[in-house]
């Protein structure tokens, strides 16, 4: 569809006679010197050296590679690990933590009172560094003497190795994420909520629907729009996820929460493995872009479709 | 409070230059007043933190009255170490005059061009070389025969029992009973997991346990793999961790799982440490300064009941510490004459065997019973425990197994670590782990150069060679 063309009133300044553009645009110049700097030229760098075989300890100046690296990292193992471990922990945020940010933040909304300091205190954990998160946690789950384990030493039940069993640490990374980034979730929709209009809603509940209907086939639909950004922001903080399994496991045990950003971090500044690194930096960043146009695509469908015409 | 709305600008600026003045000639007074202080140049020491930076602080009013030097120390993460000094040593950073790191980054450091040669320096103050014990002089602190570092801790892997148990008489008959021979420190490993099976009685006492979390499992492995007869490398530099000596011990060290505690995984150097220290292991292999701890009421329950030996057939020597000077230092002369100081005769004797820090003994002077003493000068062991322990020691290095120290050390180190991991964690059976590994190793070589990484292997084997360690 062809925009309408738009006539300036007689009188209006021409686009070339608008005053001082051009110092408009030396304004914006440092700014966008900073960009280049700062954004565009890393990116530009790390494509460049992912065809390149560039180790940084190994006295040899770095050569074109090709797509070797790329061929490397598709016939590596801990790759495919890695990515598995990513996936499985992706699928822990948006299947554990969006239910529960929903339903808290559905709970707010409908407290007459507190709600905001309700929700002030659950944002505590979303608020705390990463790493003392993380030292929290170690605590929690210590094996001889977490208050955990001393819960479950009470009630009879054997205790588990939470961190140190290859079968439930990355189950309880996700409780750590899950405790940390939930009250997160809950922010965004709780606000998402609060902007929702409330005539049709109320128009809902006069012509009979039930809660249960209007939270289901009206507030959800209509927050799609929220969600998709919540879910996006979630996905690339999942994807950079580093801090905690760095605290936390360092990867095991073997490699049972080596995602993709800690196998990345170990090439780049462990094996200082530079090329190789850039490759796995640059696939992480095409499969983000996918996830992230994916969601959004399945979340572009607004609530508009819910909304009377 | 005061009014000063009557104050012009012009001074209002002389009051707040005249009270800035007074703050900086208060921060700056000590300095003033204080000749000495004012002399001392400041000496950066990277260390990793915690225990290890304890020497240095012990002896820092010794280093400023001898040499006008004050130590600052820069503590680094104990895991994360390496990366941190290869970031910053690339980027020429003069951050650090005095660098603490284990031998195994030496190759890539010397070949990085990240240390200065220490030779030149010598005559600042003799480092007393001929008193290092020989498996600690040339295989570790030299490289091409310079010099490139000195020492500061020499480890060693080494197995420690609760002698209560193992002089119990009914312990005793019934574990000859069991197994046809009498209840003594193991020299095998099919002892060793004899007697890891026989005290395994859960909860209360454990057989074993040992470093199985990922960082340092891999020395575990390597101790068993020397006693084997395992080899780093073959013919051409062919990974031999995969041998039949690499899967059999990593089979039995996969299979001690059964007779540690449920979260052997998760048991690093601490934790190792607080479950011998609290009674709850009959034997364990750790790093030698365990025996330290044992015999400090301080920090076990188990003191007097601690029993010292040399690891079966071999000990494994990992980690250790050097002090070297970063090539990029302002100050050579002061960081050298630190380094040089912290590892005399007389300075070191004072602290190698104080259980406060980690350093153990490295020099011939050092293996004497009568110094297992803290840094006051307190005696930290009972005579029979103390000879007991420098016995171990001097045994235990007789058949150490040196740590691979060639350019790319680190890398093949951390991928073994890796794989031993994954081996531990169940993921994988020990030959599939060590296959993988070894797969990693050849593309580690062939990066490097196959005919570079041999001749740098050669040689470091030959250092050893010569100073009688059989490999």
């Amino acid at each position: 569809m062809t925009a309408p063309a738009f006539n300036a009133p007689a009188g209006w300044p021409t686009r070339r006679a608008v005053p001082g553009r051009r110092f408009g645009w030396l304004l914006v110049t440092p700014a966008l010197a900073m960009f280049a700097a700062n954004c565009i030229f890393p990116l530009v760098y790390a494509v460049l050296i992912s065809f390149q075989h560039y180790q940084m300890l190994i006295p040899v100046p770095p050569r074109f590679a090709g797509l070797a690296n790329y061929v490397a990292i598709f016939s590596d193992p801990l790759f495919w690990s890695s990515l598995k471990v990513t996936l499985w922990f992706l699928a822990g945020v948006i299947f554990l933590q969006f239910p529960a940010g929903f339903a808290l933040a559905l709970l707010l909304d409908r407290l007459p009172k507190r709600a905001d300091l309700a929700a002030t205190v659950l944002l505590i954990p979303t608020i705390i560094a990463p790493s003392v998160v993380a030292f929290q946690w170690i605590q929690l789950y210590n094996y001889q003497f977490g208050p955990i384990n001393f819960l479950l030493g009470l009630a009879g039940i054997a205790r588990p190795t939470w961190t140190g069993s290859p079968s439930l640490a990355l189950p309880s990374l996700m409780v750590v994420d899950f405790w940390e980034w939930t009250p997160f979730i809950m922010l965004l929709l709780l606000a998402g909520l609060r902007a929702l209009p409330t005539d049709i809603i109320e128009a809902a509940r006069v012509d009979g629907s039930s809660a249960w209907q209007v939270t289901l086939r009206m507030r959800l639909p209509l927050l799609r729009p929220v969600i998709g950004i919540a879910a996006v922001l979630r996905v690339l903080m999942s994807f950079k996820l580093f801090d905690i399994i760095y605290v936390l496991t360092a990867g095991g045990p073997g490699a049972a929460t080596e995602n993709l950003a800690y196998f990345t971090y170990i090439q780049a500044f462990r094996y200082f493995n530079l090329g190789y690194a850039s490759a796995l930096a640059i696939l992480q960043l095409i499969l983000v872009i996918v996830l992230a146009k994916a969601l959004l695509a399945l979340t572009r469908q607004s609530g508009r479709q819910v909304l009377p015409a | 409070m005061t009014d000063l709305s009557h104050l012009d600008r012009r001074s209002l600026l002389r009051l707040g230059g005249l009270a800035a003045g007074g703050v900086g000639l208060g921060l700056a007074g000590p300095g003033v007043i204080t000749p000495t202080r004012a002399a001392a140049a400041e000496v950066s020491v990277e260390c990793d933190a915690g225990q290890n930076e304890n020497p240095f602080l012990w002896k820092s009013a010794e280093l400023q009255s001898h040499f006008g030097i004050s130590p600052h120390m820069v503590g680094l993460p104990f895991v994360g170490q390496y990366e941190k000094l290869v970031t910053d040593l690339t980027a020429r950073s003069a951050v650090y005059d005095v660098l603490v790191f284990p031998p195994y980054f030496l190759g890539d450091f010397v070949q990085l061009g990240f240390l200065r040669e220490l030779d030149p320096y010598f005559h600042l103050l003799d480092p007393k070389l001929a008193d290092y014990l020989p498996v600690y002089r040339d295989p570790v602190i030299k490289r091409n025969g310079k010099t490139y570092a000195l020492m500061f801790d020499g480890d060693l892997l080494q197995v420690a029992y609760r002698s209560d148990l193992f002089g119990d008489p009914e312990e005793q008959k019934n574990f000859k009973a069991k197994y046809n021979h009498d209840l003594a420190p193991p020299t095998t490993w099919d002892e060793y997991m004899q007697v890891a099976e026989f005290f395994h009685r859960p909860p209360k006492l454990y057989g074993t346990a040992f470093y199985a979390q990922r960082g340092f499992c891999y020395a575990w492995f390597i101790n068993i793999f020397a006693g084997f007869g395992g080899q780093w490398f073959g013919k051409d530099m062919k990974p031999a961790i995969d041998s039949d000596a690499g899967v059999r011990a990593l089979a039995l060290l996969v299979e001690m799982k059964k007779y540690a505690p449920p979260n052997i995984l998760q048991i690093d150097y601490p934790t190792l440490n607080e479950i011998f220290l609290n009674g709850s292991t009959a034997i364990v292999v750790q790093w030698d300064d365990l025996a330290l701890k044992v015999e400090n009421p301080a920090m076990s329950k188990v003191v007097g009941k601690g029993g010292f030996a040399p690891c079966p057939v071999r000990s494994y020597m990992p980690y250790s510490r050097v002090m070297a000077v970063s090539a990029f230092s302002k100050n050579p002369d002061k960081a050298y004459q630190l380094a040089s100081y912290m590892q005399q005769p007389e300075v070191s004797a004072t602290y190698v065997y104080d259980p406060d820090c980690g350093q153990d003994p490295y020099r011939f002077s050092q293996l004497n019973v009568a110094d297992v003493k803290n840094h006051l000068g307190k005696p930290t062991m009972s005579e029979a425990a103390a000879k007991s322990y420098v016995d171990a020691i001097g045994a235990g290095l007789k058949a150490g197994y040196p740590e691979l120290s060639i350019p790319g050390a680190p890398r093949y180190i951390d991928l073994l670590d890796l794989y031993v991991n994954q081996a531990l964690a169940g993921s994988l059976p020990p030959k599939a782990a060590l296959g993988a590994c070894a797969n990693e190793w050849e593309s580690i070589t062939e990066a490097y150069g196959r005919k570079t990484q041999q001749a740098a292997y050669d040689a470091w084997i030959a250092s050893f060679r010569a100073v009688g360690l059989q490999y």
